[in-house]
């Protein structure tokens, strides 16, 4: 029989390590059996995940009634000058989208289905511009601003859970700003020429914010200061 | 005897705690434990399989089903062939998930242990041990030995007892007051997870007399002092980490309820006692702290206080209004108070069954007693013990990777002039 040198204890004779710390076993007096069968089975088993499937035909079967009753009632009997249906069945492909995807597809990562979201509300946008035919601030107003939704909010998901709780702030706090700088200049371009105003003075709050947060990140001595100074 | 609803219609209700469980129970959190025993000889599974066909009709309550009604969960009889036995996998303790080919039981087979997976809303560990011991005794006489049905083995050819599925929270549910505790959140003690479903199991194997005699020194008793030894080590991690603001480190200890309030039911029957030691207030040697949980067990396991627990839990579960919740908003509002109430304020999990007694004519046919819990809500490791005869086994189970606690429990054991020897399932 083995002892690990480290932690005193007895180890079984097929250990080629110490299962506590790792250490290897060398024992020239009692070399690691290989042969004797191993003390726990080898073999892995999993038990079979529960299968959403059902909830997502329940729900895909709400969504397509709802959509289908709409567009019946829509062309037979309250036409009101537009094809209104079509919005409701737009937003109920993007609620198919945001609800049904993420029974199916268990296996993908996060952020991709966050990108799948994000397209299910610009094809849900372009079917309120075709309804309304309002193609002409959907290309120059909304896309640009659902772009840059689009955008921060992915490198949001992204980054943050990686950050400690400091750097998240300051990513949100920058991202904010960048949108809003991006908002008013979509707004503006659509509207006709770009004046910057509201959004610069969100910006200087936010830079000024985020300044303190930067030094304190950065300079231990001064985030204990801190800590001191607040009783944290 | 109190009449469970629902018993001649072929179904009956959950009791407190596996109302607890089963709406806790997810792809993340395994509210199953195991309990092996490793014979003398390998095992014949054959005869194995034959004995868990002759003993589970003398358990009902363990071979049922799930299911789930518009405003509870409820048990339902399982009219399915088995549960039969199958080869053990190296990742044990699976979670179970309502589904209809689910068993809430398994038997496993490895070489010389035999292993019995339970669900926690079937039974606690001291429901599930009858079982256990009982199929043991059934499996040795298949295997030609006489077997006398002593030391709470029943004998499988009588009919079952409906006292032995009595709900005893609702029949203990008397005091006057409802206990109600808020407990602090504790120092989570999380680590780097596993991928998903694997189950890191670290057993230590220590001898009974010696520990005792290091426990009685320490003027505690085996439970105490394993108790203390495992704070010390989620301490000692604590600090390496460190932490600006420690946090205190608590431990769950489920008291079999039993002894206090008598009952002959299988079914849950237990609470969960919180030592705790706040390094906040100051460093604590293994002296002090085995004083600490010493003394806070001593004070709070009491019959007064836990009833009056026990009714504040019933209470919940006959509130009219909250009776007519849906069980899926049910779920989601027992999950959410499962994670701040019954997972936050704890560091880890740490049971101990007791000692595995079996009558004379069986005990040369064990070598030694094992015991696993599920993976808890985070990645961090439950600590379980169990006795038989001179060996006592204690397990590490968790889905995490580091193994820095056990190894410092194991070390102190060692310090303290034990004899440790060590297994597990972890490959390298």
């Amino acid at each position: 029989m083995s002892y690990c040198v480290n932690c005193g204890v007895e180890l079984d004779k097929d250990a080629a390590r110490c299962p506590l710390c790792q250490t290897p076993v060398v024992n020239p007096v009692c070399p690691v059996d290989t042969t004797i069968p191993p003390n726990f089975p080898v073999e892995r088993r999993e038990v079979e995940p529960v299968n959403r499937r059902e909830a997502a035909v329940l729900l895909s079967a709400v969504y397509g009634v709802v959509s289908l009753c709409c567009v019946v009632l829509n062309l037979l009997f309250w036409w009101r000058g537009m094809p209104w249906s079509a919005i409701v069945a737009g937003a109920c492909a993007m609620l198919w989208v945001w609800t049904v995807l993420p029974l199916l597809l268990r296996s993908v990562h996060s952020i991709f289905l966050v990108g799948l979201d994000l397209l299910a509300v610009a094809g849900f946008l372009w079917v309120i511009s075709m309804a309304v035919d309002g193609g002409s601030w959907l290309g120059r107003l909304a896309l640009p601003i659902w772009w840059g939704c689009s955008v921060v909010l992915l490198f949001l998901w992204y980054i943050l859970p990686l950050r400690s709780i400091l750097s998240r702030c300051m990513l949100v706090l920058g991202s904010c700003v960048v949108l809003m700088l991006w908002l008013e200049l979509c707004i503006d371009l659509f509207l006709g020429g770009y004046q910057p105003m509201w959004s610069l003075v969100v910006a200087v709050v936010g830079v000024t914010l985020m300044a303190p947060l930067l030094i304190i990140r950065y300079r231990p001595d001064l985030r204990r200061e801190v800590r001191r100074r607040f009783h944290f | 005897m109190v009449r469970r609803r629902g018993q001649d219609k072929g179904w009956f209700q959950l009791d407190n705690a596996a109302m607890m469980y089963s709406a806790i129970q997810s792809g993340t959190y395994s509210a199953v434990y195991r309990f092996s025993a490793v014979m003398a000889r390998e095992v014949d599974p054959q005869a194995l399989q034959r004995a868990i066909d002759r003993t589970m009709p003398r358990f009902p309550g363990f071979h049922v089903k799930i299911r789930k009604g518009v405003f509870w969960y409820y048990f339902e009889p399982d009219d399915t062939p088995g549960p039969y036995l199958q080869p053990d996998i190296q990742n044990p303790c699976q979670p179970v998930y309502f589904q209809n080919k689910d068993q809430l039981i398994r038997f496993f087979y490895y070489r010389h242990r035999i292993s019995m997976e339970v669900f926690h809303a079937l039974a606690d560990g001291g429901g599930a041990l009858v079982l256990f011991k009982t199929l043991l005794a059934v499996y040795l006489r298949e295997l030609g030995e006489e077997i006398p049905n002593q030391e709470g083995i029943l004998d499988v050819d009588e009919a079952p007892d409906p006292q032995e599925w009595e709900d005893a929270y609702a029949r203990y549910a008397r005091s006057r007051v409802r206990l109600r505790k808020s407990e602090p959140r504790a120092y989570p003690c999380t680590g780097t997870p596993e991928p998903f479903y694997t189950l890191n199991v670290t057993m230590g194997f220590v001898s009974v007399q010696a520990l005792r005699q290091v426990a009685k020194s320490h003027g505690a008793s085996i439970t105490e002092y394993l108790a203390a030894v495992l704070i010390q080590s989620i301490l000692a991690r604590q600090r390496r980490e460190g932490r600006r603001r420690e946090l205190p480190v608590a431990l769950a200890i489920p008291i079999n309820l039993r002894p206090y309030f008598p009952t002959r039911t299988m079914r849950n029957f237990i609470l969960t006692v919180r030592p705790s030691i706040d390094p906040e207030l100051g460093d604590y040697t293994l002296e002090e702290i085995i004083s600490q949980v010493h003394h806070h067990m001593r004070l709070h396991i009491t019959r007064q206080e836990m009833q009056g627990v026990i009714t504040r839990n019933v209470f919940f579960q006959n509130f009219l209004p909250l009776q007519l919740v849906p069980v899926p908003v049910k779920n989601f509002v027992v999950d959410t108070a499962y994670r701040l109430a019954g997972n936050r304020p704890y560091s880890t999990t740490y049971t101990n069954p007791g000692a595995f007694r079996v009558p004379e004519q069986m005990a040369p046919h064990i070598q030694h007693m094992e015991v696993v819990l599920g993976q808890s809500y985070t990645p961090r490791v439950n600590c379980a013990s169990i006795s038989y005869g001179d060996v006592m086994e204690i397990t590490f189970a968790g889905t995490v990777k580091e193994t820095d606690v056990e190894r410092d429990f194991f070390r102190t054991l060692v310090q303290d002039g034990l004899h440790v020897k060590v297994t597990s399932n972890r490959r390298e």
